[in-house]
């Protein structure tokens, strides 16, 4: 695979190159000896990852000055085959990490990459808080409504009267619209796409890459195995197709099916989400924040924020 | 009889001094374009042009599958008294093409010393692409159009009235027409606003005088201002695009096939990396991916390959690359490839 890598780079250098690849060189950007991923076949997590590599190939030479950050979960495993700078940390806490990562290091790009499992369920707390500091990093969030890597249990973002391992009669519990979540938490940029949409979700990535303040891409993909298998919606491409429609066939399906009587629910039991840029505004970061509440008694940290609100005006 | 004829012609006489607009006593237009693109209306417009100058009018038009992009003719006459609706061959004063091809291909019934009004607005019908692999298509991109022949980059002289509508910009056309026809400017504001829908009728307005302004700047310079035409068909909509009354060869006739020469298509698959999950194979739109014994997506016939990319941006296991590999002696491929990607 190396061997392919710096053949590509020969020919771009050259004028006429005898062959360009459709979809850019985002590929140079992969750890080539750790792949094949382990992600399960039809996953759409590998979709999101192609695209992300698309748009960092676009705007950078390398990513030596890109920090990749990622908790515990199959989502949070694709960050170990981008060639940046990656850490992988503790379940739950890739912002707590990232928000650590920034202030000590503002220079670099900060990128979260995380699940509903990790983001949502144990680092909910971290989610909203992230959101509420409007820490200047960026967070994709995997959204496939399961836990995926641990065996396909509940998570708070299962939709009601979906089976799961855990759910064997339907989830029984409401689920969590994850970008009004975050966007009730205060971030400043709250975007919502699929992964059959690689090319938008790509647009939302780079303008919140662009974005100052906590921006976040919330990504609603399909886990196969589990909740695809379990509550027998097809295989990947079926899945991904019923991206395609949105979810109201998902929708009939689901409603279609007995889940707990008690519940018994008429309504559709999977709401169609909006997608697209779903809020945007404008407020201080943390680390601007900081500035204020740390040099209080320091003119020169005064004029420092001063500037810093004057460049948010604009 | 010669009395009544004479004084016919007194009539006549007394009627023209009267009203202007009956200087002229009949008229022929031939209305061309695709459905959708408002060939009707244009014409509905015209009729009540006519009608509110005085004029007996019969129209008649072919439309079908018009709604899906299909051919939409109108025969438009009008006179003191019409009797039959069709336009004879090499009988019409005015052409309107709201589609480039559409308007050459009506050519044949403009009269000698008439006006055709060619939006350059282009509609590749599927039937033309003769090759989908190298995306070549049979259309007159490259025809000098002959004598008489007014080219309109209709869309770019509509500019923000038709934002996003490109029929409101085929209005540009009748303001064109309204010059050469000459009933009075009133007689067509209210003829529009009587045909267009009421909440289009501001921004068609807005478009026919636009049209109008710039056909009398083309008329009162002779058609010599500013730019050729030639980029105009030759890369679709462009700035400062004004044709030439005299109709003079702009470009070079090629003939009708181009090829886009983007390049032939090839798919690379990275056989340890695919797990098999069919979603090129869904996704495919020539279903030409496949999965072989091993469960792992094969290519059963490259060489139907168009290399939209499609399969490389949704395999999830980055296992598929499509490159596009330069013919010999094809200029730079890297242009063609950014062709492409502003296609998609």
């Amino acid at each position: 695979m190396e061997g392919r890598k710096v053949d590509m780079n020969i020919e771009l250098k050259s004028k006429e190159p005898a062959s360009v690849p459709v979809f850019g060189d985002q590929k140079r950007l992969l750890r080539h000896a750790m792949m094949p991923h382990m992600l399960c076949p039809g996953c759409g997590h590998g979709i999101v990852l192609d695209a992300m590599l698309s748009v960092l190939s676009d705007r950078y030479e390398n990513l030596d000055k890109v920090a990749i950050v990622a908790g515990i979960g199959c989502s949070s495993r694709i960050v170990g085959y981008i060639d940046a700078c990656t850490l992988h940390t503790t379940h739950g806490r890739p912002l707590s990490f990232a928000t650590g990562l920034k202030l000590a290091r503002p220079d670099l790009d900060v990128i979260v990459v995380t699940g509903d499992g990790d983001g949502v369920s144990i680092g909910g707390n971290h989610l909203i808080h992230a959101a509420r500091r409007n820490v200047d990093i960026t967070c994709v969030l995997l959204n496939n409504e399961i836990y995926g890597m641990t065996g396909g249990q509940a998570a708070p973002t299962t939709v009601l009267g979906a089976y799961t391992t855990t759910t064997p009669q339907g989830n029984a519990q409401h689920s969590f619209d994850v970008s009004e979540l975050v966007k009730a938490a205060g971030a400043t940029f709250v975007a919502r796409t699929s992964s059959y949409r690689p090319q938008v979700f790509g647009e939302m990535f780079a303008q919140a890459l662009d974005h100052v303040g906590f921006s976040f891409v919330e990504v609603m993909t399909d886990c196969t195995e589990y909740f695809g298998r379990i509550n027998r919606f097809g295989t990947g491409p079926d899945l991904l197709m019923s991206q395609a429609r949105y979810d109201p066939e998902i929708d009939a399906d689901l409603a279609a099916r007995p889940t707990v009587e008690e519940i018994s629910n008429p309504q559709p039991v999977r709401p169609v989400l909006p997608t697209g840029l779903l809020h945007r505004s404008n407020r201080l970061t943390l680390e601007e924040t900081l500035n204020v509440a740390g040099g209080r008694s320091s003119r020169s940290n005064e004029n420092r924020v001063v500037s810093g609100s004057a460049r948010r005006d604009l | 009889m010669p009395e009544s004829k004479s004084s016919a012609t007194k009539l006549q006489k007394i009627v023209a001094e009267n009203d202007k607009t009956k200087e002229r006593s009949s008229g022929n237009v031939v209305l061309g374009g695709v459905g959708g693109q408002g060939v009707i209306t244009a014409s509905n417009t015209i009729s009540f042009a006519c009608i509110d100058a005085g004029f007996d009018v019969k129209k008649s038009e072919v439309h079908g599958m018009s709604q899906r992009g299909g051919s939409v003719v109108s025969h438009l006459r009008f006179g003191r008294e019409v009797h039959s609706v069709m336009v004879e061959l090499g009988k019409a004063e005015w052409i309107l093409g709201f589609e480039w091809e559409e308007g050459l291909r009506y050519l044949g019934y403009l009269k000698p010393g008439g006006v055709a009004f060619i939006s350059v607005e282009r509609r590749i019908p599927p039937s033309a692409q003769v090759d989908r692999r190298t995306g070549s298509v049979m259309y007159p991109y490259d025809v000098s159009p002959p004598e008489g022949v007014v080219p309109i980059d209709t869309y770019e002289i509509a500019g923000s009235a038709a934002e996003g509508r490109p029929a409101i910009a085929q209005t540009v056309l009748l303001g064109a027409l309204s010059v050469e026809m000459g009933f009075d400017e009133e007689v067509w504001r209210r003829a529009i606003a009587a045909t267009v829908p009421s909440k289009y009728v501001e921004d068609n307005l807005i478009c026919f005088d636009r049209g109008r302004a710039w056909y009398e700047e083309i008329k009162r310079t002779g058609g010599k201002s500013k730019g050729t035409i030639s980029a105009a068909y030759g890369n679709g909509r462009t700035a400062g695009t004004v044709a030439t009354l005299s109709g003079h060869a702009v470009g070079s006739t090629t003939g009708l096939r181009i090829s886009t020469d983007r390049g032939k298509p090839r798919v690379e698959i990275t056989r340890s990396w695919c797990k098999g999950c069919n979603i090129c194979v869904a996704v495919c739109p020539e279903r030409i991916l496949v999965l072989d014994r091993h469960e792992i997506a094969v290519l059963s016939d490259p060489d139907r390959c168009t290399g939209c990319g499609l399969c490389a941006r949704m395999c999830p296991d980055l296992a598929i690359e499509v490159w596009l590999d330069s013919f010999a002696g094809n200029g730079s491929l890297k242009g063609s490839a950014a062709k492409l990607g502003e296609k998609q």
